[in-house]
């Protein structure tokens, strides 16, 4: 329980550091349903608004940044099938799926500075939130394994305005291990 | 009708009244036990196999020093081109063996070094003798008479690769039993939940001695010249060796980690270093003392670096005016080792890594050395959360081992001046920072090798310590008391054997580099 209250806080912090980052004037008010605590937002022009990545999508609109959903076709569905894998795999995910998770992300990212390519997404931005507490808890010999997440996950965290309610992690820019060593 | 296997043969007593004159070809001749003192089933088997090498092979009456042979053995290990087109004698062990139709390969070893024999039907050898050979079960020690020939290719699988032995005469010294007593079911045996490591230990220990000796032989011998390169070192820079009590009265670190063995009508202690008496002989001027010799620590520890038996390479010196002195005089003594390591063991350090790739292990000179507060820097700067006066975990101690090798290509390090707390009662304060001391760590890998200080030389300081450590001072009074009739500033380190062998040839498991390994589950052989 203690786990899911936590779950829908970072989804609401989430969410008000993406408005931060968007530059709204305006704070949104956000409530939540269900079991699973789902963030909706009382849009006061329309129905509400109902999910995380629901939201993110309409706050991007709403601050008239569409190209951080995707600039084409193409990279519009990229960008939703990275939003997809944040909520429906990664949240909430157990200990031996994290592992999995982490090894086809590095492998992904090794030939891609963003998650669409060479340009930054409102994926990269929620990738970066959702996975954050799981780097965090990694041990140096971890990141070191996981080097692609890991410099993709320090350009994000220092990327102007991404940060704010998360703790930095500490990165090192040299290799410890040799390779292989593990 | 094929020869029987040889089961009958070696279960004659030598007291047997056939067993003398029936030296040669026994095998493959005795059906069993009953047929050797058959006269009449013998010579009916001569008949039906004239074997005109039969005085060529055979077993060996057991060797009960009847008769002194004037013929030298050559050593596996000098079997080289230079000895080519000599015929020369040579006694091993059987380490594999194949037939090939008319043809038997051996591989023979001794020691760490092997050598690959051939025996083939021909002038010198008949049918019946390359099937002697072939039967013959691995590990039997024999003698063989060979020519050494030069090969053209090289024999990858033996360390003497440019010859081998064309064998002219084969005989068994000891057979071996055909069955090793490898015990993988030991191994493989459930012993609980997370008994994870204990089984590889198992495996670990099983392997390495039954089958893998030539690892076994190169390590053990590089141990011992880390001890005799400690003490050639030691020696030259003008220390004693002593020799210090095992069984003591009190605990000389806190009573936790401590065997207690019944004496008489009371009991005493298995000692956890000979802190106390080196410190003892220091009080008594020997000035510079070492002393080599076992230690235990009752810690239930099952890891890959703890023993609860070790041998510990001990030192202590007293010093004129700072404790870098004797810190810097330890650190040379190691790199001294390493060094000697490196002239003279290279044919080791190549066994070894053949089984147990590693890289090679590097070090500075002058030794590199860092304050804790520069490692609790370079560990926060890593990303790590720890206190300023937190001992360092060994998932830390790993890693600082790492980031100091990264930024300074050195996998033989000291850590000095550790936070006072974390270390025992005999160490003395930084005179700059009480909650620092004179203390320090050495790592080898990453790994902690060594620990030391300078220790207390004034009794009230002492004493005042000790109470701080909450330590009965009834209990220590024949220790502080020495300090009381002059007593020069001093001091010491200890050092594990077995850990400085495992991490120098950088193995895994400490088991590997002590013969007959102790621990909280271990207590054979």
């Amino acid at each position: 329980m203690c786990q899911v209250s936590g779950v829908i806080k970072m989804a609401l912090r989430e969410l008000s550091s993406l408005e931060r980052f968007l530059g709204l004037k305006k704070p949104n008010k956000y409530s939540s349903q269900g079991g699973k605590k789902v963030p909706v937002l009382q849009n006061n022009n329309g129905p509400a608004l109902i999910g995380l990545v629901t939201i993110a999508s309409h706050l991007v609109r709403e601050a008239k940044r569409p190209e951080l959903l995707g600039d084409s076709a193409e990279r519009r569905a990229v960008v939703q099938q990275w939003l997809e894998h944040r909520v429906t795999r990664l949240d909430n995910c157990s200990k031996e799926e994290v592992k999995v998770i982490l090894k086809d992300l590095n492998q992904y990212l090794e030939d891609k500075v963003y998650l669409a390519g060479n340009v930054f997404t409102l994926a990269d931005i929620l990738m970066y939130y959702g996975i954050h507490h799981i780097v965090v808890e990694l041990a140096v010999q971890e990141k070191e394994r996981y080097l692609n997440i890991t410099r993709w996950f320090d350009h994000i965290q220092h990327y102007p305005g991404v940060r704010h309610h998360l703790p930095p992690v500490v990165v090192l820019r040299n290799r410890v291990y040799p390779s292989g060593h593990y | 009708a094929a020869p029987p296997g040889l089961e009958g043969a070696v279960e004659r007593s030598p007291t047997s009244p056939d067993y003398l004159p029936n030296l040669h070809g026994t095998l493959g001749r005795d059906g069993n036990s009953d047929s050797n003192r058959s006269g009449e089933k013998k010579s009916s088997w001569d008949k039906l196999f004239q074997d005109f090498a039969k005085d060529r092979y055979g077993i060996c009456p057991m060797v009960q020093s009847q008769q002194k042979l004037d013929r030298p053995l050559v050593r596996v290990q000098d079997l080289t081109p230079e000895k080519a087109e000599q015929q020369i004698w040579v006694r091993a062990r059987i380490h594999t063996s194949r037939a090939k139709g008319k043809q038997c390969f051996l591989v023979l070893r001794h020691q760490q070094f092997t050598v690959q024999a051939l025996l083939a039907v021909g002038d010198r050898a008949s049918k019946q003798m390359v099937k002697f050979a072939a039967n013959l079960t691995k590990e039997s020690i024999i003698d063989v008479e060979a020519v050494v020939k030069k090969v053209e290719q090289k024999i990858e699988s033996c360390s003497q690769q440019d010859v081998e032995l064309h064998v002219e005469r084969i005989f068994v010294i000891s057979q071996s039993e055909a069955r090793l007593p490898l015990q993988l079911e030991d191994a493989v045996r459930p012993e609980g939940e997370g008994d994870e490591v204990r089984k590889v230990d198992l495996i670990i220990i099983n392997l390495h001695r039954n089958l893998n000796t030539t690892t076994s032989q190169a390590i053990f011998r590089l141990q011992s010249g880390i001890c005799q390169l400690f003490r050639d070192t030691l020696i030259n820079k003008g220390f004693v060796e002593i020799q210090t009590p095992k069984i003591i009265s009190a605990a000389s670190e806190g009573g936790a980690n401590v065997f207690t063995v019944s004496y008489f009508k009371t009991s005493a202690y298995l000692a956890q270093s000979p802190q106390l008496y080196k410190q003892m002989c220091i009080c008594a001027d020997f000035d510079k003392v070492f002393c080599v010799g076992p230690v235990f620590r009752a810690e239930d520890s099952n890891t890959h670096r703890h023993l609860t038996e070790f041998v510990g390479l001990d030192i202590e010196m007293a010093f004129n005016y700072h404790y870098h002195e004797v810190m810097d005089s330890i650190t040379d003594t190691m790199v001294q080792i390493f060094k000697g390591l490196c002239d003279r063991f290279q044919t080791e350090i190549q066994t070894v890594n053949k089984q147990y790739p590693s890289e090679p292990f590097k070090f500075l000179e002058p030794t590199l050395r860092l304050e804790y507060k520069e490692a609790v820097a370079m560990l926060k700067a890593a990303g790590v959360e720890m206190g300023d006066e937190e001992d360092l975990s060994t998932p830390n101690e790993k890693l600082l081992g790492r980031l100091v090798k990264e930024k300074y290509d050195t996998d033989f390090y000291v850590l000095d001046k550790y936070p006072l707390a974390v270390r025992p009662f005999y160490t003395m304060p930084d005179p700059n920072n009480p909650k620092y001391s004179n203390s320090y760590d050495m790592f080898m890998r990453g790994e902690e090798i060594l620990s030391g200080a300078q220790r207390i030389h004034d009794a009230q300081l002492l004493t005042e310590r000790a109470m701080h450590h909450s330590i009965d001072l009834e209990k220590i009074k024949a220790y502080i008391d020495s300090f009381r009739y002059g007593a020069p500033p001093h001091a010491g380190g200890g050092i594990g054997l077995e850990r400085v062998t495992m991490l120098y040839l950088g193995l895994h498991n400490v088991r590997q580099t002590s013969m007959f390994p102790r621990d909280p589950k271990r207590l054979t052989p």
